[in-house]
């Protein structure tokens, strides 16, 4: 069953008197199954943010339809849109995005919080999580005192506290080191492999190497895609690396 | 080309950030021309020439000081906040390959413009303006002037050379900001990882006790002389109350509602009290000193505006009639001589006399302790409590009568009092050497000017005979080891239906025959015996007073009022310049809390919360000041004559409404201003 249905999306930009249009995305159409882990590859300036500013709601497409869980993300009113994205959907940011007045607990019950859940609930939807991610001990302490990939952790609980249809990343390896990337990717392997849905938009061949699928965009197109089928990360890395070459060089569709 | 690039760079730096320039160059503009007024009504020879003018230039000269200083502190804190906000931008322009030379040249275009738009624009009103200042200052003094139009060289030329001087110095600081720091530097905007603030539970408790003491001090007081005594008491425990509690106070209060897990993690109070607790660290000073600054600008409006409309009130309190002749003698007959004086004069210009008001009295103080009033020259002496220090008017009874038109009797050993200042609520009162009386109470006599020009709580008594006391106090005098006896005053006060000028007129001639030579002439004493008659006499007419009254109070008043407006606008232009800055620092936190989920009526709301919090914080605070400041401040006033509370109430209330109103509408601006930048790119 797919979670995630992108049909035929175009995204123009214009300037404010209409002089000017940018085209952002041109036609996008894929989708994602319940379960699945996407990592959706492009130059800068592809139309990546674009996209995922698209599937978040904190945009809208020109034209096409996105459809999450059955439902048309156009449809939903304007006043709803922040419930929706707050219980469907879990971010995690390159730049982690946690407030810096909140200690780590408070920003991770954040979603909770605005979704006005009683504060037991709470409570016992944050004790699991952040016994997983590793992070029960930095409880108490601000952003400010805790290294990268411990917030990247965070920002990790708090999307996924909500237990979210899907979890979109944007480069969430980005701010990192490569110690703490290995980590992240592992432990988003790991919570796909608990049946988390996660959608990742990467420069990162590496990062993408993790994902079961691989998509690539190019000019406002979904240009290319790559199953992981039985192949090893370091098999897919290779894949990919070669397809981005391709890209790179211009080369023609396969 | 090159001739116009960097004016038209400053330019379009100005223009790109006119959200903060152009408050500052109104600010520029507002305190030029208040600048400018206050010299030139302090130099205007029309308003030296009114009746009372030089008094009020005195007060106002005054005022020059105070709004230069402070306008150079005001200009300078909003300077120093542009250029904060402008680092980035100039260090854009250095990493570009502009160099600092060339920085400072375009800051010294943009120096050039905003000096000389304020300069120009605020001369401009100022000269403008002027001539309504000065109408205004007329009608305070009931005075009038003409039509004609001036402009003040010399005010010009002050003002010209003090805010030339301190826009150069505001440039100095500039470059050498600029100068100072790194590009690199330049470039990074806002410091990240500010500490968390941390509840300060000490700091906090001593503010609460520190603000309820002041607060007790300030509404059991019961008598002016202790009130003036204790008042700066008071005001100090406020200041520093105040600080503790915007500071530790505000942090320690956010803390333990976060303590409280139900009421914390609730959406709507979730955002807010977490970001309240980085607000109050950052700006708990600031907020202090507005409220402070606000409280004593609204108590300095009231009470002076409160002395400027009670004036005729106070007046009538020390001068209970037109004309007042006192006369001081140990032996009554000589008294005689002076009303004669009068009924001579009267006579002679056609008047009578009304509403006369006609009583004698002995006078003596002493301390009062418990019941009891003790006449001890020593303890006099050396006592520092002076609210114990009292003034006895002893009067008799048939005068009480006559003048408020009752039949009172008294038993034997009983006496009417009547208390001002203080309370007297004994039944029984003993003086110290001439007796012990039953107290029987009245709420009334007339007004005396002795009483009401000193700070002492004076009793009057009234009793049958004052003989006896007469007798007694001069025994007491004896004791003391004085050599003259105790007066018997003679109180005369009447009203003349006559214009003031012509009661001016009749006031003169009564005083020529004043003079020992008339005396001697008109008594048939020599030199020898009049000296030793011991004689004082005081005559006084209200119409004489009341210019001199006017004046002093119209120079409190109109200094109360431009100094006030001075501060409150400042007052108002920090709380807009301290909103401005939190928006910078707000936008990438709502910007995240709208990925999170939170929706824009949400985050409008948490906003309007918070921003309102901040900026009505000092206002309600200063206004539950007033409150506890208002019984010190009308026993204050008791010492100055003006008993009228009701006045004052209403003043005050009406100066707080007005104060509140603009307060509201400068709030309705920021909040607009802050909305926007927050909502800058994300919102809307």
């Amino acid at each position: 069953m797919a979670i995630l249905e992108v049909s035929n999306i175009k995204k123009i930009y214009t300037t404010r008197f209409g002089a000017n249009k940018v085209q952002a995305l041109s036609d996008v159409s894929f989708s994602v199954e319940k379960g699945e882990y996407v990592a959706i590859m492009g130059e800068s300036g592809s139309g990546k943010t674009t996209l995922l500013n698209i599937l978040a709601a904190l945009d809208r497409p020109t034209s096409g339809s996105v459809r999450l869980d059955g439902h048309e993300l156009s449809q939903i009113r304007e006043s709803k849109i922040a419930e929706f994205r707050r219980d469907n959907l879990g971010f995690v940011f390159q730049d982690f995005n946690l407030l810096d007045t909140f200690t780590l607990k408070d920003n991770i019950m954040l979603p909770l919080v605005l979704a006005g859940k009683q504060y037991g609930e709470m409570r016992a939807r944050l004790t699991p999580i952040v016994q997983k991610l590793g992070i029960e001990g930095l409880m108490g302490k601000y952003p400010y005192e805790v290294s990268g990939g411990q917030k990247q952790r965070a920002a990790v609980a708090r999307a996924l506290i909500t237990h979210p249809k899907l979890i979109l990343a944007d480069e969430p390896t980005g701010a990192l080191d490569s110690k703490s990337t290995d980590e992240l990717l592992e432990l988003f392997g790991k919570i796909n492999q608990e049946g988390q849905t996660i959608l990742m938009v990467t420069h990162s061949v590496k990062a993408a190497s993790h994902a079961n699928r691989v998509l690539f965009i190019k000019d406002g197109e979904v240009f290319h895609q790559i199953y992981r089928g039985n192949s090893s990360n370091e098999e897919l890395y290779q894949k990919i690396s070669d397809t981005l070459t391709i890209l790179m060089t211009g080369g023609e569709r396969r | 080309m090159r001739l116009g690039f960097y004016p038209k760079l400053a330019l379009t730096g100005i223009a790109k950030n006119k959200k903060t320039y152009i408050p500052y160059i109104l600010t520029g503009i507002g305190m030029v021309m208040m600048f400018y007024i206050v010299t030139f009504l302090s130099k205007n020879d029309a308003v030296g020439a009114m009746r009372g003018g030089e008094s009020v230039q005195g007060f106002l000269s005054l005022g020059i000081t105070v709004i230069g200083i402070f306008s150079t502190i005001l200009l300078f804190y909003t300077n120093s906040f542009l250029i904060r906000r402008r680092k980035k931008e100039f260090g854009l322009y250095n990493i570009l390959g502009m160099g600092k030379g060339n920085l400072s040249r375009v800051i010294l275009w943009e120096s050039l413009i905003i000096a000389v738009t304020s300069i120009v624009l605020g001369l401009g009103c100022g000269v403008l303006f002027s001539k309504v200042a000065e109408l205004l200052v007329s009608k305070l003094l009931n005075s009038t002037v003409g039509f004609d139009f001036t402009i003040n060289k010399d005010a010009l030329g002050m003002t010209l050379k003090w805010f030339g001087v301190i826009f150069v110095l505001i440039l100095l600081n500039s470059l050498y900001q600029i100068y100072k720091s790194k590009p690199v530097e330049l470039m990074k905007s806002e410091s990240v990882g500010e500490k968390p603030p941390k509840a300060n539970w000490l700091l906090a408790l001593v503010g609460i006790v520190l603000l309820g003491g002041a607060y007790y001090l300030a509404i059991t007081i019961q008598d002016p002389v202790t009130a003036m005594i204790l008042f700066f008491v008071a005001v100090i425990m406020v200041i520093v109350a105040t600080y503790l509690l915007f500071i530790a106070g505000s942090v320690t209060f956010c803390r333990l509602l976060q303590k409280n897990k139900r009421y914390y993690y609730k959406t709507n109070h979730f955002i807010s009290l977490s970001s309240m607790v980085y607000r109050m660290k950052r700006n708990g000073a600031g907020l202090a000193s507005i409220c402070i600054l606000s409280t004593m600008v609204l108590v300095m409006i009231s009470s002076t505006s409160c002395l400027y409309i009670g004036g005729e009130d106070m007046l009538l309190q020390r001068y209970p009639r037109n004309m007042i002749l006192r006369t001081d003698a140990a032996d009554t007959e000589y008294t005689e001589y002076f009303h004669q004086v009068i009924d001579e004069q009267l006579r002679e210009h056609q008047q009578t006399e009304e509403n006369i008001v006609h009583y004698h009295y002995v006078s003596i103080s002493g301390i009062m302790e418990g019941n009891e009033i003790i006449f001890d020259e020593d303890k006099l002496n050396s006592s520092v409590d002076y609210s114990k220090v009292w003034s006895v008017f002893i009067i008799p009874l048939e005068d009480y009568n006559q003048i408020m038109g009752t039949s009172e009797t008294l038993a034997e050993g009983e006496a009417l009092i009547y208390a001002t200042k203080s309370n007297f609520k004994y039944d029984e009162i003993t003086l110290d050497g001439i007796g012990t009386f039953r107290t029987k109470k009245t709420e009334s006599f007339v007004a005396n000017e002795t009483d009401t020009m000193q700070i002492m709580p004076s009793l009057f008594m009234f009793v049958p005979d004052v003989t006896d006391a007469l007798n007694s106090i001069n025994d007491i005098l004896a004791k003391m080891g004085m050599e003259e006896r105790a007066y018997i005053h003679d109180y005369y006060g009447f009203d003349l239906a006559c214009s003031e000028e012509e009661q001016t007129e009749i006031y003169n001639a009564v005083m020529d025959r004043a003079t020992k030579e008339y005396v001697m002439e008109a008594t048939g004493l020599s030199e020898e015996e009049v000296l030793q008659q011991n004689v004082n006499v005081s005559f006084q007419s209200m119409a004489l007073q009341r210019d001199g009254f006017l004046a002093l109070n119209s120079g409190f008043f109109a200094l109360g009022l431009i100094l006030g407006l001075v501060f409150i606008c400042g007052a108002v232009l920090i709380m807009y310049y301290k909103q401005i800055i939190e928006g910078y620092e707000d936008q990438s936190r709502f910007e995240i809390l709208q990925k999170v989920g939170m929706t824009k009526k949400e985050i409008k709301k948490s906003i309007n919360s918070q921003v309102l919090t901040v900026f009505f914080a000092p206002l309600i605070m200063s206004g539950i000041h007033m409150g506890f400041a208002f019984p010190l401040v009308s026993k204050l006033l008791t010492l100055f004559g003006l008993m009228n509370t009701r006045l004052l109430a209403i003043i005050t209330l009406g100066c707080f409404g007005v104060f509140a109103l603009f307060y509201i509408l400068v709030y309705l601006a920021t909040s607009r201003a802050y909305y926007g930048i927050v909502s800058e790119n994300n919102l809307d």
